[in-house]
């Protein structure tokens, strides 16, 4: 049934999980996303699922790829210098297709930085931060009800491509309480599984292979090596490895359109707000205070793969504003794919920026 | 049963020479195509494994193939006419 | 049904070197595997990286060859995940003590529900034989040219103390007594540690003054020594020779465990 509930980001991040069939945690303490890992210590053993405080991320992330494998749903959650020593393994995910879930409430970086504060440097990180070519999928939550939303779609994504999915949030979404709806159901499509007679590593059309779990009789060999279609190690060849990154980037990248998850606010506006994760909460103060409608509203739930024909929407736009808790890592993704003005509206040390700010740029280009 | 040393796997490390009770394996002394100087075998049919395997219904000794690193020694079923010799022990 | 039916025969024969004693030691836990008359559908072998961590490629069934270090942790996310499944880690000394130590004593204390041989040649093997935390004081590595100045970690004594439940030292050499270390360690349930020296003729052998492979697989016949007997010297006063390397079953005993099949 659904029922509505007045809760942390954080803990709405853990009931989307629990919602969505996860169940299998490993986890590690860290400021600001602890929460969720304690409300899934408090809720999975209950739901018959298995929550595990690891020594340390790393672990972690090693043992939510192994409960993957052996057939769970699985997540971790970390922040920043925890979502650092994670990037090896994240790597190994994406090389041997391991769906599983990442949550990283991000705070102020480098390094321990400011633990008890937003931000939201770490975008290109987890685009970027394990070695060699990839591509990924991230999203980025923006309230209470998103954290519950975005956690059940990562889940659904990340099975459907077989591949890590971030959710990106950030401690002020974390720590913060709101309304939230939780559904009776929420959507599922899981994996699908390997068909008879075909190899483990053989890839559908979509360029995504089917999932052949553990303890099925598969007798499937997994490993980080680059590797053919049997699963084989074969680290020599130029041509095998070439084939095997270029899908790897293709089975997400050729499907961008399909994965792309955003709101469009005036869509004819000559100046657009481009926003993810909490910024785009101030813009919406703003856009509700202006009504005018020559201000519009890019706002990504999904920012990577980066969809970038949702720019094409704004057929008028001459001017993107992006206002990020960073130095401005997603406003250069927006300006590889426009030929307009992009105006980055870095902000750091943790606040967030103010309608008041917002505005006061805004007047300088209408 | 006929003892037999797989060529292809064999990469002639010796070990075998070690551990056989009745140093069946002996280091052999040319390489073959792959430069692999692979162990000869003195009198296998001595092997008791070879003679008695049916009769027990299990594997004995057997220490060659469980040391051997590179699975290269197994036992073959005899053809029903083969001739073989017969190891007659003092 | 014979432990040679567990291999992948495609994939044979594998990369280790001439006299390497990892194919052994994975004849011996196979053998281990098949008495307990596991399922092949229901067994799981995960490993890091290095040597050792090839084998599992070489096993038919479903296998992890994970990143280094981190076999312990992968293991224990496969085991809960699934408490169905037979999970044994290989492993070797450079992955589980020295990136791995963390993961190796946490999956000790743990007493996680899993069989880990670990294959120790006291040599980083795969990057051409730099020195491993299992080295022994004065032996020759590419990065000890001047003979290891630092001691040697004690897997044994280690996973004894962080509270594995059983606890067991053989050789490539002892080949019946290390599998039937293994089938006991299948057997009991919670953490089994198996350690299995073996040699490394490419690596640790030709530096070391084992020439030959025979060399230094007689050297680990002719200085092991059971554990038992060296206790019951030592309470008599005596002492054996060293170099000597205490070998036998260090521990069996029934913490409670994780991850046990209900």
């Amino acid at each position: 049934m659904t029922r509505t509930d007045f809760m942390q980001g954080n803990t709405a991040c853990a009931e989307g999980a629990l919602a969505a069939g996860c169940r299998f945690f490993g986890g590690y303490p860290i400021t600001p996303s602890t929460e969720v890992a304690e409300h899934m210590a408090r809720k999975l053993p209950k739901a018959g699922g298995v929550f595990i405080q690891m020594e340390d991320e790393i672990a972690s992330m090693a043992s939510i790829i192994g409960a993957s494998w052996a057939g769970k749903r699985s997540m971790t959650a970390t922040s920043g210098p925890g979502f650092s020593l994670m990037m090896e393994n994240i790597g190994y995910a994406v090389m041997t297709e391991t769906p599983c879930v990442v949550v990283n409430i991000q705070r102020g970086g480098p390094s321990t930085g400011q633990p008890t504060m937003s931000g939201q440097g770490d975008m290109m990180q987890c685009r970027f931060g394990s070695h060699g070519d990839y591509s990924v999928i991230a999203l980025a939550p923006a309230s209470v009800q998103e954290m519950f939303d975005l956690t059940a779609k990562a889940f659904n994504l990340s099975d459907r491509f077989r591949t890590p999915a971030f959710l990106m949030a950030d401690e002020i979404i974390g720590h913060m309480r709101e309304k939230l709806v939780i559904p009776d159901t929420v959507p599922m499509q899981g994996r699908k599984p390997l068909q008879q007679g075909v190899l483990p590593f053989h890839p559908d059309e979509d360029l995504v292979p089917g999932f052949p779990q553990f303890g099925k009789g598969y007798g499937v060999h997994v490993t980080g090596l680059t590797h053919d279609e049997r699963g084989y190690p074969c680290a020599t060849s130029p041509a095998l490895h070439e084939e095997l990154v270029k899908r790897l980037v293709n089975k997400i990248e050729s499907h961008r359109d399909e994965i792309a998850d955003y709101d469009v606010v005036n869509p004819d506006a000559e100046t657009v707000f481009i926003s993810y994760g909490v910024p785009a909460r101030s813009v919406q103060q703003v856009l509700h205070d202006q009504k005018n409608p020559d201000v519009g509203h890019l706002r990504l739930k999904l920012v990577w793969p980066f969809p970038d024909s949702a720019l094409r929407i704004f057929k008028n736009a001459k001017t993107f504003l992006v206002p990020e808790l960073n130095l401005g890592q997603i406003a250069r993704e927006v300006q590889r794919h426009t030929k307009n003005e992009v105006v980055m509206l870095p902000k750091l040390g943790g606040a967030l920026h103010s309608p008041a700010e917002l505005t006061t740029v805004l007047e300088g280009y209408l | 049963m006929k003892l037999v040393i797989d060529e292809r796997r064999c990469k002639g490390c010796n070990l075998c020479t070690l551990v056989c009770p009745y140093r069946i394996f002996r280091p052999g002394k040319t390489p073959n195509r792959k430069g692999t100087i692979i162990p000869e075998l003195d009198r296998p049919e001595r092997c008791t494994n070879c003679r008695l395997r049916h009769l027990y219904g299990r594997t004995l000794c057997g220490m060659c193939q469980m040391i051997c690193p590179d699975q290269a020694i197994r036992w073959e079923e005899e053809k029903p006419n083969e001739p073989h010799k017969v190891a007659i022990e003092y | 049904m014979t432990y040679q039916e567990w291999f992948r025969e495609d994939r044979l024969p594998h990369i280790y070197c001439t006299g390497c004693g990892n194919g052994t030691v994975i004849n011996c836990t196979l053998m281990a595997v098949d008495e307990m008359g596991w399922k092949k559908e229901d067994t799981a072998f995960i490993s890091g990286i290095g040597c050792s961590s090839r084998a599992p490629g070489y096993i038919v069934t479903d296998s992890l060859h994970t990143t280094h270090g981190r076999a312990l942790a992968f293991a224990t996310g496969v085991k809960l995940g699934n408490p169905d499944l037979h999970v044994v880690v290989f492993t070797g000394d450079g992955d589980l003590a020295a990136i791995g130590g963390n993961h190796f004593i946490h999956a000790c204390r743990r007493n996680i529900d899993l069989t880990v041989v670990c294959m120790n040649n006291q040599i980083y093997g795969m990057t051409g034989g730099q020195g491993s935390p299992t080295t022994p004081m004065g032996a020759l590595s590419t990065t000890t040219p001047y003979g290891s100045a630092e001691p040697a970690f004690d897997l044994c004594e280690l996973a004894m103390a962080a509270g594995a439940n059983y606890v067991s030292r053989w050789t490539s050499y002892h080949v019946k007594e290390l599998t039937r270390a293994v089938l006991t360690g299948m057997q009991t349930p919670g953490l089994s540690f198996i350690e299995a020296l073996v040699q490394c003729p490419t690596n640790y052998g030709r530096r070391n003054k084992f020439k030959q492979v025979l060399d230094q697989v007689e050297f680990m016949r002719s200085h092991t020594v059971l554990i038992q007997k060296l206790k019951r010297m030592e309470e008599q006063g005596e002492k054996f020779p060293d170099p000597v390397i205490p070998v036998g079953e260090f521990v069996r005993r029934n913490r409670p465990a994780l991850g046990v099949k209900v």
